[in-house]
């Protein structure tokens, strides 16, 4: 394949003679984004302080749009580094792209505050564990983990490490543009050998931190498999959101020629072995609880099949399996964009309403979707998207001194 | 091709022509030839290369295999057998509670669909792969040709065969030359190969099919077929062990009876039952309105009878007693008409009943609910008693029970 000769005005020009440089389109993305971001905060925080309920309602939207966007980004970090670890070819000329996506880690923790820093100080609006008093009876014995000192350092250690490791990727990987052919062969073998043990420490993060936030909202309640299930959401959620973003980016012209029908398919395969990923965890955290059916476990989930929430929870299993199971199941699918971006979007939708599922039945009997849920979850998404924009917006998309570049470029998918 | 005509012809090169092959160097050599061979108009062609070469299929105008949908009926053919084989098993043919969930149980069924689903999906992926590749193929007319050899190692080919309609000896070799192979070769039938399986795989693959019915003929025999001998014992020591079972014959006995009854006259330690008040809840003949000396009426005794109460009466007369346990409640859903509803302990007449007919209620079982005598011990059941005065006592309260400051709140 041919590599980039021509000489490259300031490096915006890829490999295929592609636009590899968001520039002006970035800026305008990002002050799009940060002002629909903040005005969508503050209209939430106007619709919070009405329900007069001391920010609980808010805080709780809050907290599901964050877990969702949360989402996006832990899947981020993991995808960049599997390709990473498995030394992977065909996805080089889109990594870069899911690296400017993991970077967004620090943006994530400081989008964690409203949520973080009640809790921090004590104030049991989403944790009752916040406040050890209301920790009585059988709930004692968990105050040795569920108390703020220890949250707080593990919360500083999750975003820490998320915010080192992408870092890190990133930097090599930006450093390897620059480097000779020789110096960007190491570099590779230097991300990998991070990468590995990187991977064992990101597993216990996102177990660690979807308990942390989601699981204990709930502090009777536990399952060992709910990391796992919130994984399987960040997985589906980065290859959605880089099968869109990809798009998005080629729809103004960038990376136009080098990101094919091919990388497509294999993005849309991922949704779907991850759809099915989701379900399998899913059931497999239900059933076990389901046969045992001991108070301690069967309390979450009669909470979840009581009222309006048991038709909520049907909308869950055909809305983010079945239907999607048959949508995707096609080959042309993942190879007809149009068709990808709907049941991206749609997935993307459904980890939102799976998020909602996870954290709303702890307050209310009954589904209480309301218009401050919207204004959340688009100015998470907003600000979200800017910090990514932000930082995007002056670098190369694409890691062109990559030696596996030319594989990736050729790459074939059957 | 049959056995006597092969027999017939003598050598090879008197076989007729199977086809012709030319060999490229280079895949983009092959594919250039392909797009040719494909616009020419040809159907029975195909290409031979080491790897699988991108592009190949477009080149050679190959449409989109139907194996998916041989996957996705499989598919659901597996998941409809995992349902039907379930619903029938468990709720239908042998009903049988298990775990206390319904007959047929949904979520106790999705492993075996799931895992039915995905093996005969995978299964028939493999075999219908096999059958639309025309495998296994024992002998084939190209492994005559020496120069093929290197197919599985640095050359590619092409060969477009006889029994093709457009096929015509000059005019294709012409048509293949325009391509710029290395060489191109005339492939003759094969008359020398078998060109069947080999006889002992048959065989062993009809044993294998035969003793594979075998288990399924056996259970269908058991089924139909009855037999007066024992069964197999297996684990012998576990089965059969050196020791006398109730109600058993024991020759070492002038009786032969292996349990001992009690010898006349003898009382065995802990069974002189000989208070009634304590074992019968009667004082000289009728029901007792006190406790018996045995029982000490404190807060331990409540506890205990709290606790005893919990696990023997609520099922069936509920938390406080009111006659909507768990079991009472499934009962009314089930509306089967042959269910005495247990009775609110807490009534008029449970309430003014002297505590030694409850105590017999509780031993002997009134109504349908069963004798508790042989599960609860006598202390137990009267603690049960102290419980069930102290529930009747709260629901049958006044306001003139509340402290005074307390009554004034309620004003």
């Amino acid at each position: 394949m041919a590599k980039g000769k021509k000489g490259s005005s300031g490096g915006a020009e890829g490999p295929s003679g592609d636009n590899i440089r968001l520039a002006e389109v970035g800026q305008s993305l990002f002050v799009k984004a940060a002002g629909v971001g903040v005005a969508a905060l503050a209209v939430s925080a106007f619709l919070g302080a009405g329900e007069n309920d001391g920010w609980s309602r808010f805080s709780h939207s809050y907290l599901v749009a964050f877990a969702w966007v949360m989402t996006i980004c832990a899947g981020g970090i993991w995808w960049i580094t599997i390709q990473n670890i498995v030394n992977s070819h065909w996805s080089t000329v889109i990594r870069r792209v899911g690296e400017l996506i993991a970077t967004n880690a620090p943006v994530l923790a400081l989008l964690a505050l409203p949520v973080v820093l009640p809790l921090i100080m004590g104030k049991p609006i989403l944790y009752k564990w916040a406040d050890s008093s209301l920790m009585t009876g059988d709930l004692a014995h968990k105050l040795g983990y569920l108390n703020t000192k220890f949250f707080s350092i593990r919360f500083v250690f999750y975003f820490g490490f998320w915010t080192w490791l992408s870092y890190y990727l990133l930097n090599k990987s930006l450093g390897q543009d620059k480097e000779s052919k020789e110096a960007a062969a190491k570099t590779v073998v230097t991300m990998r050998r991070v990468a590995g043990p990187a991977m064992i420490v990101f597993a216990l993060v996102v177990t660690f931190c979807s308990i942390d936030l989601i699981m204990t909202l709930e502090p009777q309640w536990f399952s060992t498999m709910f990391g796992v299930y919130y994984f399987a959401s960040c997985v589906l959620a980065i290859n959605s959101s880089l099968a869109l973003s990809l798009m998005w980016l080629q729809s103004k012209g960038r990376l136009s020629a080098s990101v094919t029908v091919h990388h497509f398919h294999d993005l849309g395969k991922m949704v779907f072995a991850f759809t099915i990923f989701w379900a399998y965890v899913g059931f497999s955290q239900f059933m076990l609880q389901w046969y045992a059916n001991i108070p301690e476990e069967t309390l979450w989930w009669k909470e979840r099949f009581a009222n309006s929430w048991g038709t909520y929870s049907w909308v869950l299993l055909f809305g983010h399996f079945v239907i999607p199971f048959f949508g995707l199941l096609s080959r042309w699918v993942k190879r007809n964009k149009k068709a990808l971006a709907f049941w991206c979007i749609w997935q993307l939708v459904m980890i939102y309403v799976d998020m909602y599922w996870l954290v709303m039945p702890t307050v209310s009997d009954e589904v209480p979707f309301k218009l401050i849920d919207l204004t959340c979850w688009i100015g998470v998404l907003a600000l979200f998207i800017a910090g990514i924009a932000y930082r995007a917006k002056n670098l190369d998309l694409l890691a062109k001194n990559d030696p596996r570049l030319p594989d990736s470029l050729a790459f074939e998918n059957i | 091709m049959s056995d006597e005509h092969k027999k017939s012809s003598a050598t090879p090169s008197e076989a007729p022509l199977h086809g012709l092959l030319a060999e490229y160097d280079t895949p983009p050599e092959l594919l250039h030839a392909a797009k040719k061979i494909r616009d020419a108009g040809f159907t029975k062609w195909d290409t031979y290369s080491p790897f699988a070469v991108h592009g190949i299929d477009e080149a050679m105008g190959i449409k989109m295999t139907v194996l998916p949908w041989f996957t996705l009926c499989a598919g659901l053919t597996g998941l409809a057998t995992a349902i039907t084989l379930q619903w029938w098993t468990n709720a239908y043919d042998y009903p049988w509670i298990i775990s206390g969930k319904p007959f047929w149980s949904i979520p106790a069924n999705v492993p075996i669909m799931f895992e039915l689903t995905v093996l005969l999906s995978a299964i028939t992926t493999l075999v219908g792969m096999l059958m639309l590749n025309n495998l296994p193929l024992p002998s084939h007319p190209l492994d005559q040709i020496r120069r093929f050899a290197r197919v599985t190692d640095d050359k590619f080919f092409l060969m477009i065969q006889a029994s093709d309609p457009k096929f015509d000896e000059v005019d294709t070799r012409q048509l293949l030359e325009t391509t710029h192979p290395v060489a191109i070769e005339a492939v003759k039938e094969d008359r020398v190969t078998e060109d069947r399986l080999p006889s002992g795989l048959v065989y062993g693959l009809i044993i294998v099919a035969v003793a594979s019915v075998v288990p399924f003929a056996l259970a269908a025999k058991a089924r139909y077929t009855k037999s007066s001998s024992t069964r197999i014992h297996i684990i012998q020591d576990m089965d059969s062990q050196p020791k006398y079972k109730a109600q058993r014959e024991n020759p070492f006995f002038a009786d032969n009876r292996a349990d001992r009854p009690a010898i006349e006259g003898t009382v065995a330690v802990g069974d002189a039952r000989d208070d009634d008040h304590f074992y019968k809840g009667k004082v000289a003949g009728v029901w007792a309105r006190t406790f018996p000396s045995q029982i000490t009426l404190n807060e331990a005794t409540m506890e205990r009878g709290r606790q005893r109460f919990g696990i023997y009466c609520t099922p069936c007369h509920g938390q406080i007693g009111q006659g909507d346990g768990m079991v009472a409640k499934r009962a009314d859903q089930l509306a089967q008409g042959t269910w005495v509803p247990p009775s609110n302990i807490t009534q008029d007449n449970l309430r003014q009943q002297p505590v030694g007919e409850l105590f017999n209620s509780i031993t002997n079982g009134v109504r349908n609910m069963p004798a508790y005598g042989p599960q609860i011990k006598t202390e137990d059941r009267w603690a049960i008693i102290m419980y069930v005065r102290a529930l009747q006592r709260s629901r049958s309260g006044s306001l003139n029970d509340l402290p005074p400051d307390a009554r004034a709140s309620l004003k």
